[in-house]
């Protein structure tokens, strides 16, 4: 039973191994230029209320986003590409359960996750540190861990369905560009809501990342525009929520190659 | 709860529908231990979709499937355990080499150390050389062979074959033979689709003939011969050259001749062809078993 589930996450990690350059590489490139347009350049122009630097501000919204774009990559594409191959249906006809299948894709991807995160943080750290002369502290670290630990999972499982339900790869790049993406950048990664107008930031509150965002950046800084508790629970809940739409639709949904 | 005899696989008044078209319409059989039961058809007859339902890939409209009596539908993980099978549709899995992909799936089955066995079928089926490419690297013949390799990684019971020497060279193809037949010497049971009527009619102790989701014919395949199949006489005479002569297989050849107006002195030739499965075949599913077994053609 066990052996089974260990198989498929080490399967899950070796697929991103064989990949570590492209894994570690493209996270260190881009958070670099992140950190160098947004943190440094226009960094300098911008004053926050609770007197934090950007900098500091942005270091931990770019490791959110790095963590829940590469669970959410890393399950979908793993079924994506089994859709594609064909290998899909070997996962079905193996005694793997729903549960152990959903488990072993959502660790493999939170594990990428954290990696990109903490490729993120790297960069970020040697930028505060040439920029601040302090490196980036943190605050609460049982906080940062239930945050990503909940947030990677979190997109992981969103992968796994997203991935179930489309017919081509079309369906999976329109849904990162059209949902993700937009959530992503409105859920407060490069700015703090408390700088919108109180309609917007109305608006924003019925975004989900957002308090997974500002949960971990809490943990990071000891500030956030939402009340903690409410983060805790807001993406408590998002996660049961994401839980059992996977399930869903690794019942429902087709193990039929494309 | 307890009979008599559990087979490997037994399929009960299986049908399953794609919408309103039905693919399989009330098939019933059973796969015994030790046998190679051919499971034979023209294309789209419904061969694939019963196997999908046995491996749990598609769910059946109504009807039963059993494996080693275990009920498809009711215990898919137990009987996920049972039965190894190969896809008809080439897997290209783009990441892993020959012998991970081996290990992975001899893990799905809960072996951790399984390398002897990986091993033996590697050379077994002609692959130690490949092991460490990958997938994409490999020949559409060694793909299959690998697919052949999955399957058995875990040692089970029940294989299902469906068309496993599409594409496969004939040496190949003999070589998939004589691993068939030790798999049966082990007690395995074995279904095999295939469109090679002659490999059928070697490798299949009983054979199924479906023809759009309904079983035409079932049974020993010598006795399906028998039962469809005609012989074939080949005459040369001197006095109007040559004439093919169809006629039952039990039919003794000197009643042919008579019944022909064949006189024997004025043969120069005669070749007779046993009756083929796949004449039983070709008549079985154009409909004119019910016309007499006898014809001649000039
Ligand atoms: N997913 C599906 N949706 C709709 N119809 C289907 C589906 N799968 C199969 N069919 C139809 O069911 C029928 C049986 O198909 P199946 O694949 O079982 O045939 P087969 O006997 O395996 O044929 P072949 O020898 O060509 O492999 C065909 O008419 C096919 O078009
Ligand atoms: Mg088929």
């Amino acid at each position: 039973m066990m052996v089974a589930f260990l198989t498929l996450l080490e399967r899950e990690c070796r697929r991103f191994m064989k990949v570590i350059v492209q894994t570690v590489v493209t996270p260190f490139v881009s958070s670099f230029l992140y950190l160098l347009v947004f943190g440094v350049s226009l960094g300098a122009a911008v004053e926050l209320k609770n007197g934090v630097p950007y900098l500091s501000f942005l270091v931990p919204g770019l490791m959110m986003m790095a963590l829940i774009n590469n669970s959410f990559q890393n399950s979908s594409s793993s079924i994506v590409s089994s859709k594609f191959s064909g290998d899909i249906e070997d996962l079905a006809v193996v005694p793997l359960t729903d549960n152990q299948i959903i488990w072993a894709l959502g660790l493999g991807a939170l594990l990428r996750g954290v990696l990109v995160a903490l490729v993120t943080l790297a960069v970020g750290e040697v930028f505060h540190d040439q920029q601040l002369g302090v490196w980036l502290p943190v605050a609460h670290p049982l906080y940062l861990l239930y945050f990503t630990l909940v947030g990677g999972l979190l997109f992981a499982f969103l992968g796994i369905s997203v991935a179930f339900w489309s017919k081509g790869f079309e369906h999976l790049s329109a849904f990162s560009s059209f949902v993700l993406l937009p959530l992503t950048y409105l859920g407060g990664v490069f700015i703090s809501v408390e700088s919108l107008s109180p309609f917007w930031q109305q608006v924003s509150r019925l975004n989900p990342l957002l308090y997974l965002i500002n949960g971990f950046r809490y943990g990071m800084l000891g500030v956030s525009d939402v009340e903690i508790t409410q983060s805790l629970l807001v993406s408590f809940l998002g996660l049961l929520v994401f839980y059992v739409m996977a399930r869903i639709s690794l019942s429902r949904g087709s193990f039929q190659r494309w | 709860m307890t009979q008599p005899t559990t087979f490997p696989l037994e399929v009960i008044d299986l049908k399953k529908n794609y919408g309103s078209f039905e693919a399989v319409r009330g098939l019933s059989f059973e796969v015994r231990a030790g046998e190679v039961f051919g499971l034979l058809g023209p294309n789209g007859a419904g061969k694939t979709t019963t196997i999908s339902i046995v491996t749990t890939l598609e769910q059946a409209t109504s009807g039963q499937v059993r494996v080693f009596g275990i009920d498809v539908a009711k215990n898919p993980l137990l009987v996920k355990r049972q039965f190894g099978v190969v896809h008809q549709e080439i897997i290209n899995s783009g990441f892993f080499t020959v012998e991970e992909l081996l290990q992975f799936q001899s893990g799905y089955h809960g072996l951790r150390r399984n390398g002897e066995r990986i091993r033996y079928l590697l050379n077994k089926l002609g692959l130690y050389e490949h092991r460490d490419k990958r997938v994409k690297q490999l020949s559409g013949g060694m793909k299959r062979r690998l697919m052949i390799a999955k399957a058995l990684v875990h040692s089970p019971r029940l294989l299902l074959l469906d068309e496993p020497t599409a594409g496969v060279d004939i040496t190949l193809r003999e070589n998939l033979w004589d691993f068939v037949r030790d798999l049966k010497r082990e007690g395995i049971a074995v279904l095999l689709t295939t469109h090679y009527l002659e490999e059928a009619e070697l490798l299949c102790d009983r054979v199924g003939i479906v023809n759009r989701g309904r079983l035409e014919a079932i049974g020993e395949t010598s006795r399906i011969v028998h039962q469809f199949a005609r012989k074939k006489v080949i005459l040369d005479t001197r006095s109007s050259g040559r004439k093919e002569i169809f006629a039952p297989i039990e039919k003794p050849l000197g009643d042919i001749l008579r019944d022909a107006g064949v006189d024997p002195m004025d043969l120069r030739d005669i070749q007779v062809e046993q009756g083929r499965l796949e004449d039983a075949f070709r008549r079985l599913l154009t409909g004119d078993k019910a016309a007499p077994a006898e014809g001649a053609k000039a």
